[in-house]
């Protein structure tokens, strides 16, 4: 008993006076900071993130009463509705139409907010004009703007992409006006010295140099502009995603409407690998350098 | 190695009465210097910390304006930067979307040289500042040191009458540093460009320079301004050389006696 209970102390006192070792040795290695994962792994993970997810939301849907079954429906009933929907109810038009309201949308916020923001973060004069009506924009929820848009447009194509150019143009510009004063002084200055013009140093230095930035904010803001979507195609819309969603709610097709929300989402994580895989080739000079 | 220098009698800088007051007059950071450097002089510019040196250049540079007092550069007046006055930063500036070639070729492009003479002009700087093998590299891929020549390429390739280099080694490390230090030597022997160089290294002054302003702490005044005499005209290609010489260590124990001097009056 003694000889054991001597052992024990023993065991303890060494752990006791080895902190350190005992403490990467017992902890998983991967959750040790600054370790990096392999593609393959992130993928693995991903995937089991996934799984865990539906997992979790099946084990619900068993779970409720049989009488409310209904108002959770099962993850595989979500993609059979979705297969419906596809193959009967001609839903690729609305997705396709959601999708040109996105994109069309956010394209025009991008024309607007590049050139300026780009502008006012070269230029100071250019930014104290424009930044006070800006930044006070950014405080307006765009949902506010709906019944004026719909007395200006009326409830047509253009009065959903205004209210989604209203809902991320503001912070578009903000964040390229930051992208854009991030860009070291140093190198405004070299070219200066060099002899370039103006024009030359905003376009091809600055532009140039803030680009990666602007492509994240980009890819940021266009998450933000899916959000305003489902917004957009609730009041006064005959077509779209938000359209079918809202058609299905009232007669209580809860399976029709998750379908949309996991239409939208599919569609947001295929708009974030386009943004990505273009960074990694427009800005092969701006790759992550592996360890 | 010795290389003789080559300056010329005839005055390439004027710096004149010069004074800059920052925050509406009240604080001064150049208090009334001037001063002329010959056509083929490095000079350095060392002195305390915040001593106004790197204004003075930075002026001279056309990147700041003087509050009062007038800088001439070969005969003309400084109104703002340009490509006869090349500069090299502390910070590296090579553009980190353009590979090494690319950015030395960037200043060239600017000038509007030929693509075949950008080529060409390029390629024999970029053997000169020993950048071949990393040509086509990005500057992310390149180590400090290597970004550092790639700014010295790029600002040689526009052919400047001035060269102006702001601390230009002080991020690097000791031994990047000294064989930076000794390859600038070499290639001023070949380019043969008048310098102003600031410096907080004392010795990185007296082994590159043929001249040393020195100024005092805030508002900067030149202090004192003293030439290499010691080197008697010659310009050494390693730095074992330059210690050896006779008269080396009075000289440097002056500066620091100098910088002493300066930096106990700061603290008083």
């Amino acid at each position: 008993m003694s000889s054991v209970q001597g052992k024990e102390m023993s065991d303890t006192s060494i752990k006791a006076g080895n902190p350190e070792l005992t403490k990467t040795r017992d902890k998983p290695k991967k959750l040790q900071l600054l370790v990096t994962l392999s593609g393959k792994q992130t993928m693995t993970y991903g995937l089991i993130g996934a799984l865990v997810f539906f997992g979790l939301w099946e084990v619900a849907h068993l779970l409720t009463a049989e009488e409310a079954k209904r108002f959770l429906p099962s993850p595989l009933s979500v993609v059979q509705a979705l297969i419906t929907l596809i193959q009967e109810k001609d839903y690729m038009a609305d997705v396709g139409i959601s999708a040109y309201r996105i994109f069309g949308s956010f394209f025009i916020a991008c024309a607007i907010a590049v050139p300026l923001g780009i502008l006012m973060g070269c230029f100071a004069p250019i930014r104290a004009l424009i930044n006070p009506v800006i930044s006070g924009a950014r405080y307006l929820p765009a949902a506010s703007f709906i019944p004026l848009l719909l007395v200006w447009f009326g409830p047509t194509d253009s009065q959903k992409m205004a209210l989604l150019v209203l809902g991320v143009v503001f912070f578009l510009i903000a964040l390229i006006l930051d992208n854009t004063e991030a860009v070291a002084k140093e190198l405004i200055e070299a070219a200066q010295t060099m002899g370039a013009s103006r024009r030359e140093i905003v376009i091809n230095v600055v532009g140039r140099a803030a680009s990666p930035a602007i492509m994240d904010s980009m890819r940021n803001m266009i998450a933000v502009a899916y959000t305003y979507l489902v917004i957009a195609e609730i009041v006064a819309a005959q077509d779209g995603i938000g359209a079918v969603m809202m058609r299905a709610g009232r007669f209580l097709k809860v399976d029709v409407i998750m379908a949309g929300i996991l239409t939208i989402g599919i569609m947001g994580v295929l708009t974030d690998i386009v943004f990505r895989v273009t960074a990694h080739y427009a800005f092969p000079w701006n790759r992550k350098r592996k360890g | 190695m010795k290389l003789k220098r080559d300056i010329s009698e005839h005055n390439i800088i004027s710096v004149n009465d010069v004074t800059k007051t920052y925050l509406g007059g009240t604080f001064t950071a150049v208090d009334n210097v001037s001063l002329n450097i010959k056509e083929g002089e490095i000079v350095a510019f060392v002195g305390p910390s915040g001593c106004g040196k790197t204004t003075v250049m930075r002026m001279v540079a056309g990147l700041e304006t003087p509050t009062t007092g007038g800088i001439q550069v070969s005969g003309h007046d400084v109104q703002g930067p340009g490509p006869d006055r090349g500069m090299i930063f502390q910070a590296y500036t090579s553009f980190p979307w353009l590979t090494a070639r690319q950015n030395v070729e960037y200043g060239m492009k600017i000038l509007g040289v030929p693509a075949a003479e950008r080529r060409e002009r390029a390629q024999i700087l970029l053997e000169e500042v020993h950048l071949i093998a990393a040509a086509d590299k990005y500057p992310a891929e390149l180590s400090g040191g290597m970004k550092q020549r790639v700014a010295i390429a790029r600002t040689l390739a526009q052919k400047p009458e001035v060269l102006l280099m702001d601390e230009p080694f002080g991020a690097l490390d000791a031994q990047v540093r000294w064989e930076m230090q000794e390859m600038m030597v070499e290639i001023m022997d070949v380019e043969k460009k008048t310098v102003i160089m600031v410096t907080h290294d004392i010795q990185e002054a007296i082994y590159m320079a043929d001249r040393i302003v020195f100024y005092t702490r805030t508002p900067g005044r030149i202090k004192e301004d003293v030439y290499m005499d010691f080197k008697k005209g010659y310009r050494f290609t390693s730095k074992e050389d330059l210690l050896s010489q006779p008269g080396y260590l009075e000289i440097e124990k002056q500066m620091f006696a100098w910088m002493r001097e300066e930096i106990q009056l700061q603290a008083a």
